[in-house]
């Protein structure tokens, strides 16, 4: 994406006042959205992001510049502005950039560009015929589809220089139910590392059903019960859970400064030993895998936990060197725009023993939660928020009244401790997201499992 | 190459390819921002972007594109994309190309001053911001986030029927989060400042901030379920009025995704919650001059004494609604297509202090914290469920702190249950709009926790 000579001239720029590593990044991405509300195509968006980042380590500082403009003068003039940021003589570097290929993981079969926006449109009316016809309840539906092609470029002065190309695409079905004068909504977006392929094999109908049943249930659900109790959260997006409770706290982000709650605990019991946790950007065509990240380390399977035992972190270059312990290829960013640091890609509660029928049929009381809305964490203190979308009381072993406006607070450490049932029926959701370098596509995971005590936060007393 | 040249290509270009009327939308600008870590300068980035956004009807419909490669080799991309995406829309609202208000309010969004101030010296407020922090408290482990940055951007908007503004402003901002810890409890506090003076920021106050709002909540416990009165604190509520202000946009209305649909002129909340949208406010970090259609703004007040008097429109939804458009029409960046935007939006101040408010109260909660409002609530619905941080009032006064609470309700219930505002109007960090809001005081909110 650039030539080898502008590269290397703008990486020893990079370099004059005395970094010991620099990097430079190039991005060029187009995508695609559409927007669909109430059957009508509302807005299209088609662009193209380029720029390039430039980064600098010296010991553990760190400095970062971004462009839009790649040529040859204005690389060079970004690369010594960034670098004036830092104190001291230029060392003696070697450059010699050796373009290698990783294996390619999420191998694409139709480019989403060559697919005309009309047969796009198609797919999204019909998700939203679907949708709408659902029930008579159904009052709204939108529906966004977007696409990207993303281009990238790393070259490093450690000689690294790799190209990579991601495709992903995601189809998001949004449901209003409205009864007497009230409005409840239900949400599904699938989306993967895959072209436009993906719709072939994807039961659309299926999708905009269950965002129009979730939507009508809730509108005829009561509010949530408060207090603590036993939760049960069902596989896929139900995986937030880990995701906020745990997964950003053993992001080397917090973790190498010593700021977060698992900080210093390689090797101690930090969950139930029930919990087994895996971060894996290796997984073909998922949504948040890769094949090289954005520092362009291959994508790894990275163990966080097993059998409650706390066994690694999620690592990128800087952090590394803070922690003296090896990158795991977690270093991303949304965009040139952002200097890449650890993150999440696909992570998951791996599978238990337990079936879901045996988990519901042995709690006596308290909440199932069906489908999971979002969620944040403070790592610092390892708490924790989550909404729950779907949720139903349970009593004596049995599903019964669905409930609405249910939110699940806790900590981090405290959470992981009480998992006391762990399904075998695993499976992924997809979500975006944000944190410091930006907002990026990540798989949430995991089987159905129960909480033996969570804080759940409705508008009805404790029943 | 001059940039009027190149939009004069690119409608050039676009006119020949059958495309009426057209639009660009340009920004530019810089930014700079220094991460002070365990009195080391660890973070520093720096950039300098440009972007071009282009509009177009085609067969009576619009079509958007953008890109960042802002040169010649992209006209022609450009141009294809708002054709194509014209032809699949088929949404009947007109959106179009407007000529130009009769008269532009000026609005001082950028501050000269603020470009002249060194970047040593940014460098040492930084560093002194993590200094003080330290100085306050032994019980501070650790400064978790340490941050000073500023930009300065510009916008061109220009149009085939002969619009042509100009705008630029600067800003300025920084933040702090304090990590203090007292045996094994763990709690952060964080404080802001935003502005393009400089000169206004003080490390010691700031550092202040934060390190008491962490130090206060040691020892924090949760409370037991149940309705309480609860004050909702000023940052805490504007951060729920920017959680909910869509439920005042047209679209959102006419979409039927709003509760307020038909509601105009109606009593929608309490006597004294009075919401105004004034993009002309002295240091509103959202004034402009015009809207993202290139529409001269306007002050307006959006509930007057909890009645209902206008929505947030565009050209669009206010052709459809048969009004006039209250310049609101937003225009995030050259990505974005238009949509709608307060400005700067707030809930109008009343007479008494925090304190005052509180000094009546036998029992309740005073929230100072609201976490997870981008999942925990429903802007549809108006309900919300929500992590919670405060204290507890007894008797009149702040006593211990609480956490693991979460406050649940529902907002246009609560607008109906505001039994007083405070005196103390405070403002968010700034995104597309700013928002703000005094202290208010609930009736009673559901409070879940032991």
């Amino acid at each position: 994406m650039l030539n080898k000579q502008v590269i290397e001239d703008t990486l020893n720029a990079a370099l004059t006042t005395g970094g010991d590593f620099a990097e430079v990044y190039v991005e060029d991405r187009t995508n695609n959205g559409i927007v669909m509300i109430g059957g009508k195509v509302e807005s299209t968006m088609t662009g193209r992001d380029y720029g390039v980042g430039i980064r600098i380590f010296k010991g553990f500082n760190s400095v970062y510049a971004y462009t839009n403009k790649s040529d040859r003068d204005s690389l060079i003039s970004t690369a010594k502005k960034a670098a004036a940021a830092i104190e001291g003589k230029q060392g003696t570097i070697a450059l010699s950039l050796n373009m290698t290929q990783n294996e390619n993981i999420n191998v694409i079969h139709i480019d989403p560009n060559t697919i005309e926006k009309t047969r796009k449109v198609q797919l999204m009316r019909r998700a939203y015929d679907t949708a709408f016809n659902y029930d008579d309840l159904i009052t709204q539906v939108t529906v966004s589809y977007m696409d990207y092609n993303q281009d990238i470029m790393v070259a490093n002065s450690e000689g690294l220089w790799k190209e990579d190309k991601r495709v992903r695409t995601r189809l998001a079905i949004s449901s209003v139910a409205s009864k007497n004068g009230e409005m409840q909504s239900g949400f599904f977006g699938p989306g993967a590392s895959k072209g436009y392929e993906f719709y072939e094999n994807l039961d659309v109908d299926k999708y905009a059903r269950e965002a129009s049943r979730i939507a009508v249930t809730m509108v005829n659900a009561k509010y949530s019960p408060s207090g603590k109790m036993p939760v049960i959260i069902d596989n896929g997006f139900g995986g937030v859970i880990f995701h906020e409770a745990c997964g950003h706290g053993l992001e080397a982000t917090s973790v190498a400064k010593g700021l977060s709650v698992f900080s210093d605990k390689v090797g101690q019991k930090i969950a139930s030993p029930l919990v087994t946790a895996i971060d894996d950007g290796t997984i073909p065509n998922e949504w948040g895998s890769f094949n090289i990240d954005d520092e362009g380390t291959p994508s790894h399977r990275n163990v966080l936990i097993e059998n409650g035992i706390l066994k690694g972190y999620m690592i990128d270059k800087l952090n590394a060197r803070r922690m003296k312990m090896d990158i795991t290829g977690s270093g991303r960013r949304q965009s040139y725009r952002y200097a890449p640091t650890s993150r999440m890609s696909n992570t998951f509660i791996d599978n238990g023993k337990s079936s879901p029928e045996e988990i519901i049929a042995n709690t006596e009381k308290g909440i199932y939660a069906k489908y999971m809305g979002g969620g944040s964490v403070n790592p610092s203190t390892g708490e924790f928020n989550f909404a729950v979308m779907e949720g139903y009381i349970i009593e004596n072993g049995k599903i019964k009244d669905p409930v609405r406006g249910a939110t699940l607070i806790g900590k981090g450490t405290d959470i992981l401790n009480k998992i006391d049932m762990v399904g075998n029926n695993m499976t992924h959701g997809q979500g975006m997201c944000g944190s410091v370098s930006g907002s990026i596509p990540t798989n949430v995971g995991q089987p159905m499992i129960r909480v033996s005590e969570i804080t759940v936060g409705g508008r009805e007393g404790e029943k | 190459m001059d940039m009027k040249m190149l939009i004069n290509k690119i409608f050039a270009e676009g006119k020949k390819q059958g495309i009426n009327d057209m639009e660009v939308f340009y920004s530019a600008g810089s930014s700079l921002s220094l991460k002070v870590f365990q009195k080391e300068l660890d973070g520093y980035s720096l950039s300098e972007s440009e972007g071009l956004g282009l509009r177009g009807m085609y067969n009576g419909k619009m079509g958007y594109s953008y890109t960042e490669k802002v040169d010649e080799t992209s006209i022609e991309l450009l141009v294809k994309n708002v054709k194509e995406n014209a032809t699949v829309i088929d949404s009947d609202d007109e959106e179009y190309i407007f000529e130009g208000s009769k008269e532009y309010k000026k609005v001082d969004t950028f501050n000269p001053k603020l470009e002249e101030v060194e970047e040593a010296e940014k460098i040492k407020f930084v560093k002194q911001l993590e200094e003080e922090a330290f100085k306050i408290d032994n019980r501070i482990q650790s400064v978790e986030t340490c941050v000073y940055g500023d930009g300065y951007g510009e916008t061109i908007m220009s149009n085939t029927k002969g619009l042509y503004l100009h705008d630029k402003s600067n800003i300025a901002y920084t933040y702090v989060v304090v990590v203090a810890k007292e045996n094994e409890d763990i709690k952060t506090g964080m404080a802001y400042r935003t502005g393009n003076d400089f000169s206004k920021f003080s490390a010691k106050e700031i550092a202040e901030e934060a390190v008491n709002e962490a130090l206060s909540m040691l020892g924090a416990k949760s409370v037991k379920s149940g309705d309480y009165p609860v004050v909702i604190r000023n940052n805490a509520a504007a951060d729920l009025l920017e959680a909910f202000e869509g439920i005042f946009s047209a679209e959102n209305v006419q979409k039927n995704l709003s509760l307020l649909k038909g509601k105009l002129n109606e009593q929608i909340g309490s006597e004294k919650f009075t919401l105004v949208d004034d993009p002309f406010m002295e240091g509103g970090l959202a004034s402009r001059s015009f809207d993202g259609e290139g529409v001269a703004s306007k002050f307006k007040k959006v509930v007057d004494k909890g009645v209902l008097k206008t929505y947030f429109h565009n050209l669009k939804t206010a052709k459809k609604d048969g009004v006039e458009t209250t310049g609101n029409a937003s225009k995030g960046s050259y990505k974005s297509s238009v949509g709608i935007a307060p400005s700067n939006l707030y809930v109008e101040k009343g007479e008494k202090t925090l304190e005052e408010m509180i000094s009546v109260m036998d029992k309740g909660i005073l929230i100072t914290e609201l976490q997870g409002l981008h999942s925990g609530l429903n802007s549809v619905s108006g309900d919300f469920s929500l992590a919670a941080l405060g204290y507890e009032i007894k008797d009149g006064k702040i006593s211990k702190p609480v956490e693991q609470i979460t406050v649940a309700g529902n907002y246009f219930e609560l607008l109906k249950n505001i039994e007083e505002t405070g005196s103390d109007l405070k403002f968010g960090l700034p995104g597309e709009a700013y928002i703000g809001s005094p202290s208010l005081k609930i009736k009673k909110l559901a409070i879940a926790g032991e």
